[in-house]
């Protein structure tokens, strides 16, 4: 009898002391100017940059055009490729070596040059253009180069103009492809970057906020006196984590919302799944803050190691970049940051409708991350002063 | 300002920073690792993605075509028996790429059919767009350069042939995205690490008082700030070269230009990095307020810089405050020589602002810096 009050007891101590000390970093937090600005002026700002300002895909290409067959035809092609959209208005260059050094200038990306023979040859069997590319920014080169392709390769399937007037419209093509997009029709980037944006913007707040917290904490000496009292490190944890669950969820659910009302980006699944989700992914992140906070000894140290930590998960994960573009080895270290499941959790749900049963792998891998960090957090925590 | 003053605060510089041996590894272990990171996370070409097959067809045409689609490690096939199994694998993201053929493939691709060309169809996974627009490529030039393959010996020539495109692509033959990242990773660690060190360096000196201590020596403000930037702009050099080697040896990207003329270029501009840094310091009371400054200045930095997104992509208003950063004009040098091979003349504009950038910046922290004298 007495035995179960006083665990009925103790129980509800645990808990009282944890809303206590959660109480207490709660006020702390709407104290913090900086950290308040910082919560709501990024999310602001990394929406204007994706959703508007940053793209892959290739635009206004400068781009040089070396015309030696000055017929119908190469006109047309030219033509087409500037009507791709992604190119300005080609710049005639009178000589293969002017084209040559003003792509080396860094003045051009590209280079098309249409040999002479070119009618001929589209009569003949055997077309042929050339195109020299500025291979110091690859990734454009590449699809700037893919473009051109394309549309050479559509070319043919056209009648020439005047050859013959009579024949019919549509010549027989290689073989004919039906392309469509799911999720993402017209392939837009800011879609790509705006998915992931919630999960990057955790990753700041729950690294930051944490790691610099409890460093902060130590370095003033309120950690010992926290110490000093009844509630357990376990407890203290606990209660100092707390409200920034609370926090985390409203800039998530800020950030969704903005991208749904501002860019169209509504969730095809259900809100319920994108909280539920969430949840391991949050306790992965901030327990990850909780190992930076007991390796670094100054609040200097907790950023140096947070920052270095932030960069490499918003590029690895794929966020940024998709994953599966980078080698092997690469891939495998990015899956150690929690942000990598989670945003494959994200564009699951948000692109593809996914249910629970479809991320099941990702909140296991964010489970298991938040396991074995809060472990290693544990076993470098000193919970007395030495 | 007194040259023996000076040598003094630069030596006292250069021993606490050498003397924090947390300071030491961050100087050591954040460029190797950001090289070795960036350095391969940029890749041109899509390797390993999962293509869904649902082949109707079965005949040898189209085993053929699948064959060839898998053949060069782009895609690892996975077959599925139905189209509703594949478009079930392509919502739950298990695959990226879906390809239908329907039956009658190989009877329209021998053309023993009527005048149908052959048909397939691409489902596309667009939730990673970046990821579907390269491989959209890849399929494209594939099926067009097997034109040949596809065509049946007797079937009617007479119609034209496509266009190939002869690409070559200078500087970079392969477009292996490595030098551009290890070009553009100078920008970025020298940048960051330089602001962020310098920042929480001087706010410590303020907190535990050496700051104020030096403010009411002889020292004059120029030297307070000559005395903080020289050595450390000198152990960042130190730091520049280490990357150099590295990114040479480790990932066999070296310098197209002169090593030594973008070593001296770097050394400026980690001067120039500095002074910001000092500007952040001088206006921030606490270390986290610093610490937060140069954090908020690091998300930029990354992003409109010109580091991952070209800045030619961006909107013309965002491109205006791209350029305001020193750090796009100085990747634009880093890359520039390490590509194609720049020298000091081709880059003259570039080399012009940055020094604009470099005189301006330090002239205001010098007024900082006196100002709390």
């Amino acid at each position: 009898m007495n035995a179960r009050e006083g665990t009925a007891e103790r129980a509800s101590r645990f808990w009282t002391n944890i809303g206590a000390v959660a109480y207490k970093e709660a006020s702390v937090i709407r104290h913090d100017k900086a950290l308040l600005a910082t919560v709501f002026a990024q999310p602001v700002m990394m929406l204007l940059l994706f959703g508007l300002a940053l793209s892959n895909k290739p635009a206004d290409v400068p781009w040089l055009v070396l015309d030696r067959s000055r017929t119908g035809a190469s006109r047309a092609l030219l033509q087409e490729i500037e009507h791709t959209g992604y190119f300005l208005r080609p710049r005639p260059v009178a000589g293969y070596g002017e084209g040559v050094a003003l792509l080396k200038s860094g003045r051009a990306l590209a280079f098309v040059v249409v040999p002479s023979s070119f009618r001929r040859d589209l009569e003949s069997g055997q077309p042929q253009i050339q195109l020299l590319l500025d291979g110091a920014d690859p990734l454009s080169a590449a699809r700037i180069g893919a473009y051109i392709a394309q549309v050479a390769g559509a070319f043919n399937l056209r009648p020439l103009p005047s050859t013959n007037p009579d024949a019919q419209t549509v010549t027989r093509g290689p073989i004919d492809i039906r392309q469509q997009f799911w999720f993402n029709p017209t392939l837009a980037d800011n879609r790509f970057f705006l998915v992931g944006l919630a999960g990057m913007l955790l990753t700041n707040l729950c690294l930051a906020a944490t790691s610099l917290g409890l460093v902060a904490e130590r370095e003033g000496g309120t950690y010992e006196q926290m110490l000093a009292s009844p509630t357990t490190p376990l407890q203290l944890l606990l209660g100092k984590l707390l409200p920034y669950v609370g926090l985390n969820y409203a800039v998530m659910l800020m950030a969704t919302l903005a991208a749904a009302v501002f860019f169209g980006i509504w969730p095809r699944g259900s809100w319920i799944t994108l909280l539920i989700i969430t949840f391991p992914f949050v306790l992965a992140s901030l327990s990850i803050g909780v190992l930076v906070s007991t390796l670094a000894r100054t609040s200097a140290q907790a950023v140096f190691i947070t920052v270095f930590f932030i960069l490499p998960s918003f590029v690895l994960s794929g966020s940024m970049l998709p994953y599966q573009f980078m080698p092997e080895g690469i891939r495998e270290i990015g899956a150690a940051f929690p942000l990598r499941w989670y945003q494959i959790a994200l564009r699951a749900i948000t692109e593809r409708g996914a249910g629970l049963t479809d991320i099941s792998v990702p909140f296991l891998a964010l489970a298991v991350i938040f396991v074995v960090t809060i472990s290693l957090a544990r076993l470098r925590m000193n919970p007395r002063l030495d | 300002m007194k040259w023996r003053r000076l040598r003094t605060l630069m030596r006292r510089e250069a021993l606490a920073t050498f003397r924090s041996p947390f300071t030491v590894s961050v100087l050591i272990s954040v460029p190797l690792a950001a090289l070795l990171i960036f350095g391969f996370v940029l890749s041109t070409e899509v390797k390993g993605l999962a293509l869904g097959v649902f082949d109707a067809d079965n005949s040898s045409a189209s085993r053929r075509l699948v064959a060839e689609l898998v053949a060069k490690e782009t895609f690892i096939e996975k077959r599925y028996d139905t189209r509703g199994d594949l478009q079930l694998a392509l919502v739950a993201g298990e695959i990226s790429v879906g390809l239908v053929i329907p039956p009658g493939f190989d009877r329209d691709a021998s053309g023993r059919g009527n005048t149908s060309p052959p048909q397939i169809q691409i489902l596309y996974d667009g939730a990673e767009a970046p990821l579907a627009g390269n491989a959209e490529g890849f399929i494209r030039s594939l099926i067009a350069r097997n034109v040949e393959v596809h065509r049946a010996p007797g079937a009617d020539n007479s119609a034209s042939r496509p266009i190939s495109v002869v690409t070559r692509a200078l500087f970079n033959p392969t477009l292996d995205g490595k030098p551009f990242m290890v070009a553009g990773t100078f920008g970025f660690v020298l940048s960051f690490l330089t602001v962020l060190l310098t920042a929480v360096s001087i706010v410590n000196e303020k907190i535990t008082g050496t700051f104020e201590q030096l403010q009411v020596t002889p020292a004059s403000g120029l030297e307070i700030l000559l005395g903080k930037i020289l050595p450390l702009g000198a152990i960042f050099t130190l730091d520049v070269v280490l990357m150099v080697l590295v990114a040479g040896f480790v990932l066999d990207v070296w310098p197209a230009g002169s090593a030594i003329f973008f070593v001296a270029v770097s050394a400026f501009y980690v001067q120039v990095s500095l002074a910001l840094g000092v500007i952040i310091s001088a206006t921030s009371a606490t270390a986290a307020e610093a610490v937060q400054k140069s954090v908020m200045f690091s998300i930029p930095l990354v992003q409109l810089s010109g580091f991952l997104f070209p800045i030619r992509n961006m909107p013309t208003l965002v491109q205006w405050i791209a350029e305001i950063f020193p750090a796009t004009h100085y990747i634009r040098v880093t890359r520039a020589i390490y590509m194609r091979g720049d020298g000091p003349v081709a880059l003259a504009p570039e080399l012009g602002l940055l020094i604009l950038f470099g005189v301006s910046l330090m002239v205001f922290a010098l007024t900082r810096i006196e100002a709390r004298a």
